[in-house]
C-alpha cells in the first residue's frame, strides 16, 4: 500500500457514483409504488417531472425560477450589507485594543442567539414584508464575517510584524501591508459559512412568514399536503445551496490564489 | 512591541452603558412603544415571572426549555452516534467511501430545516418529526467532520504501523482515529449549534411546546418581552453547551490543540 487516501481513478468514481444514486432512487420508486408509504411520499419520477414543468407552470403566483429569484435576493442584499459590515467591525475589533474592549462584550452577547430565534422580533420591528428578511440574513452574515475577520487579525504572524517595524513601517503600513492581506483567507473563510447559514435562514424566515420563495414553497406544500412540491422545493433549495458554495470557493481561489483553504 | 494593556473596565463598563441607553430611551423617555420594544426593567420582570407562570403560551418557561432541550438532544445524540462512524468508515474504506458518498453529496447541501415540513408530513406533528429533522441536521456535519479528520492521517504513520505487522482495523483504531479526533470533535460542536438552530425553527412551525413556540406564539399577540426572555434563553444555552463540550474536548483530545 502506497498511499492510502489516493483517490480512486475517476472513471470508476463516476461508474460507482452513478449506480449508488440510480440504486437510491429506484429504491425510493419502489418503496413510494409498492408500500403505504406511496400514501404520503411521492416518488422521484413525479419530483421531477414536477420540477420540469414548474418551470413553465407557476407554483402559487410565480415559476420555480422566479421563487428562487426572490429568495436569492434576499440572501444577497442582506448578505452584501452583513459582511460589509462585518468585515470592517472585525478588523477594527481586531486592530484596536480600545473598540475591542468595547464592541466584544455587546457582540458576544448577540453572538450565540442563532439567527432563527430573531424572527419573530424582527417581524414586530420591521413588519412581514422584506424589510425583516434582510435584516435577519444581514445578522446571520455579520456574526459569522465578524468573528472571522477578527481571529483574522488576531492571528498574523507577530514576527512579520516585527520585521517590518524594524524595517521602518509605521502603523499604518503594517495594517494595510501585513495584516489585511494575512486576514484575506480568514475573511473568505467565514463567508463560506455565512453564505451557508444566510440561505438556511432565508428558507426559515420565508417559511415563518411570507408570500413568496422557496421555503414559502415548502410550507405551502405542507399546507395543501403535497409532497411533490416540498420535494421539488427542497431539491431547488439544495441545488441553489450547492451552487453558491462552488461559486464562493470558485471567488476564493481566484482573489487568494496565494493560499487556498482546504483542498 | 505594544505593552500589555488591560481594557477589562472598558468592557464592564460598555455592557452597563448599553443597558443604560436601553433603559434611557425605553424607560425613561418612553420613545419606543411596548409593543415593539419594552425597556430591560420589564423584561426582568417578565422573565421572573415566566419562570413560574403558564400565561400565555401554557407552559413555564423552565418546561418550554425543558421540552427543547429533550427533543434536541436526542437528536443530535443519534446524529454523532451514525454520523461520526459513517464519516470514519467512507473515509478509511473505499468502497463504502464509492457508493455512499454521491448520496451523501445529494442531501449535504439542503440546510436541515428545510426537510421539517416534509418530516411534519411524513411522521405527523409530535416528537418523531422533530428528532429526525434535529437527527439529519447534526448528522450531516458530523459525517464531513470525521470523514476529513481520517483523511489527514500522515501516510509515513501507516508505513510505521505496517512495519509492526499491524492489521488494517488497528491502523483504524490507533493511528486514524486518534488523529481525527480534534476534528471529530469539532463536527460535535457545530453538530450541536445546528440542532439547536434546527429545533427553535421546527418549534416555530409546528408545535406546542418549546421555546421556538414560545417566541412565536408572543410574537402573535405582541409580546416583544416574551420574545427577547425566550431569545436570551436561547443564547445563554447554546452557549452553555458550546463552553461544555469544549471542557470535555479538552480532557479528551490530547496532543496537538486544534486551530
Amino acid at each position: 500500500m502506497k498511499n492510502r487516501f489516493k483517490d480512486a481513478a475517476s472513471y470508476e468514481k463516476m461508474i460507482c457514483a452513478g449506480i449508488s444514486i440510480l440504486g437510491f432512487l429506484c429504491l425510493w420508486q419502489l418503496v413510494v409504488s409498492f408500500t403505504a408509504v406511496g400514501e404520503l411520499l411521492s416518488g422521484p419520477l413525479i419530483v421531477l417531472s414536477k420540477f420540469v414543468t414548474s418551470i413553465a407552470e407557476p407554483i402559487g403566483t410565480y415559476t420555480i425560477q422566479l421563487h428562487i429569484f426572490w429568495s436569492l435576493s434576499r440572501v444577497m442584499i442582506g448578505f452584501a450589507l452583513g459582511s460589509a459590515v462585518g468585515i470592517v467591525v472585525g478588523i477594527l475589533m481586531g486592530w484596536f485594543k480600545i473598540i475591542d474592549a468595547i464592541v466584544r462584550p455587546l457582540f458576544e452577547i448577540i453572538r450565540p442567539i442563532p439567527p432563527i430565534a430573531w424572527i419573530p422580533l424582527s417581524i414586530l420591528w420591521f413588519g412581514l414584508g422584506e424589510g425583516s428578511k434582510y435584516f435577519l440574513i444581514f445578522y446571520a452574515a455579520f456574526c459569522g464575517i465578524t468573528m472571522n475577520a477578527y481571529s483574522g487579525v488576531k492571528s498574523v504572524d507577530p514576527v512579520l510584524i516585527g520585521a517590518a517595524k524594524m524595517l521602518g513601517a509605521n502603523n499604518r503600513q503594517v495594517f494595510t501591508t501585513i495584516v489585511l492581506p494575512s486576514c484575506i483567507p480568514h475573511i473568505f473563510a467565514g463567508l463560506q459559512i455565512a453564505i451557508g447559514t444566510s440561505w438556511a435562514t432565508v428558507v426559515a424566515a420565508e417559511m415563518v412568514r411570507s408570500t413568496e420563495g422557496v421555503g414559502w414553497m415548502i410550507i405551502k406544500g405542507q399546507d395543501s399536503n403535497s409532497t411533490v412540491q416540498i420535494l421539488v422545493g427542497i431539491v431547488a433549495i439544495g441545488i441553489v445551496g450547492y451552487i453558491l458554495a462552488v461559486s464562493m470557493r470558485a471567488i476564493e481561489a481566484k482573489l487568494c490564489v496565494w493560499r487556498v483553504r482546504g483542498k | 512591541m505594544k505593552k500589555k494593556e488591560n481594557y477589562w473596565y472598558l468592557s464592564i463598563l460598555s455592557i452597563l452603558a448599553f443597558i443604560f441607553i436601553w433603559w434611557l430611551f425605553c424607560d425613561v423617555l418612553k420613545m419606543t412603544k411596548e409593543s415593539t420594544l419594552p425597556g430591560p426593567i420589564k423584561v426582568m420582570e417578565t422573565f421572573i415571572k415566566k419562570l413560574s407562570s403558564t400565561a400565555p403560551d401554557g407552559a413555564t418557561l423552565i418546561e418550554h426549555i425543558g421540552s427543547s432541550l429533550k427533543i434536541s438532544m436526542g437528536g443530535w445524540a443519534m446524529g454523532v452516534v451514525i454520523g461520526t462512524p459513517l464519516g470514519i468508515c467512507m473515509a478509511w474504506y473505499k468502497k463504502i467511501d464509492l457508493f455512499v458518498r454521491p448520496v451523501f453529496d445529494l442531501i449535504r447541501p439542503v440546510p436541515g430545516l428545510a426537510w421539517i415540513p416534509l418530516m411534519i408530513i411524513l411522521f405527523g406533528i409530535g416528537l418523531t418529526s422533530k428528532i429526525v429533522t434535529v437527527f439529519l441536521s447534526a448528522f450531516v456535519p458530523c459525517v464531513l467532520n470525521s470523514y476529513t479528520g481520517i483523511r489527514q492521517t500522515k501516510d509515513v504513520h501507516l508505513w510505521v504501523g505496517q512495519t509492526f505487522g499491524a492489521s488494517n482495523f488497528q491502523m483504524l483504531i490507533n493511528i486514524a482515529v486518534p488523529t481525527a479526533l480534534p476534528l471529530v470533535m469539532t463536527g460535535v460542536r457545530v453538530a450541536l449549534g445546528a440542532s439547536w438552530t434546527c429545533i427553535v425553527a421546527a418549534e416555530m412551525l409546528a408545535s406546542t411546546k418549546g421555546l421556538g413556540y414560545m417566541i412565536q406564539q408572543a410574537r402573535g399577540i405582541f409580546r416583544p418581552d416574551i420574545i427577547i426572555c425566550g431569545m436570551i434563553a436561547i443564547g445563554v444555552i447554546g452557549a452553555l453547551f458550546s463552553w461544555l463540550l469544549s471542557l470535555i474536548e479538552n480532557r479528551i483530545v490530547r496532543g496537538a490543540k486544534h486551530i
